[in-house]
């Protein structure tokens, strides 16, 4: 154990861009492990029966928590695709030679999938809002409004 | 920056004496990430995109659990993220707490925390009976 008796004298990474995604990555490990325990619990709750999972569903679908669930994208796409990159730089015998161009790749994949989901899931969430709402109901409501009136359709 | 030819610095000591569990665990944090790659961008993309959440219901998830594929996708999604999650959260405590008390403390919680969440999830999986 005698790696644990060892005193710091810092920083050990070089900074820049691989002290950044190595980070990067650790935020957003630590945030889905966070996400998946509570996802865990809430779809847990399907075993009591459709009332009370669907009124725990209700509590998400706002405009709020789709803000949260791109989020949640974002994070599962940049762990994902960093983490391929970490992949090919580990087990890829040229990997540790393109360190640049895997950066940069990670962050064209990133964007170029992101972008697109991103747009769906709002794009989406302000057709099905105005569709499952009574007559009147704006975009402005769709987005302030806590809980759409679902039922009243 | 100057480039330096590649040499054996980079190459692993085997521990004297030690278990191989911590090259095992760097390992599989390699193959299960390329599994959950999979398994949780499609479970994002069909929960998120294709689907849209507002539209989840009782009736989808029973429906989805109506075959065995997709509680066998759903259990392998589950096992994968919790051991992942589980060893990526040992490494970070190892390496920023210091306390050795706390850090056990930490440890065991965790460890505690994954098992409970396993057995719950595995539970739900195995268990859940449409009710209409």
């Amino acid at each position: 154990m005698a790696y644990q008796d060892i005193v710091s004298t810092g920083s050990v990474y070089k900074g820049r861009t691989g002290m950044w995604l190595y980070l990067f990555h650790r935020i957003t490990g630590v945030a889905l492990f966070g996400y998946l325990l509570l996802h865990i619990i809430s779809t847990a709750l399907i075993l009591a029966g459709p009332e009370i999972y669907e009124g725990a569903e209700a509590i998400y679908k706002n405009f709020y928590f789709r803000i949260g669930e791109v989020g949640l994208m974002a994070a599962v796409l940049a762990h994902a695709i960093n983490g391929l990159r970490i992949i090919a730089v580990d087990l890829w015998s040229k990997g540790s030679d393109y360190q640049k161009a895997l950066n940069i790749s990670a962050m064209i994949v990133f964007i170029a999938i992101f972008v697109p989901t991103t747009y769906k899931m709002i794009d989406s969430y302000f057709e099905l809002c105005l569709e499952k709402s009574s007559a009147g109901t704006t975009i402005v409501d769709c987005m302030i409004r806590p809980l759409p009136d679902w039922k009243t359709k | 920056m100057k480039s330096v030819k590649r040499t054996d610095w980079g190459r692993r000591t085997p521990p004297i004496g030690g278990t191989n569990f911590e090259l095992y665990a760097w390992f599989f944090m390699r193959i299960s990430g390329l599994f959950l790659v999979l398994l949780a961008a499609g479970h994002m993309f069909i929960m998120h995109v294709f689907n849209d959440t507002l539209n989840l219901d009782y009736e989808f998830v029973a429906a989805r659990w109506d075959t065995p594929y997709w509680r066998t996708f759903d259990w392998l999604l589950l096992t994968l993220s919790i051991l992942h999650g589980t060893n990526g959260l040992r490494i970070v405590m190892h390496d920023n707490i210091a306390n050795k008390t706390f850090r056990q403390l930490a440890l065991y919680g965790l460890y505690f925390t994954s098992t409970a969440f396993f057995i719950l999830g595995t539970y739900v999986l195995v268990a859940f009976v449409r009710e209409v």
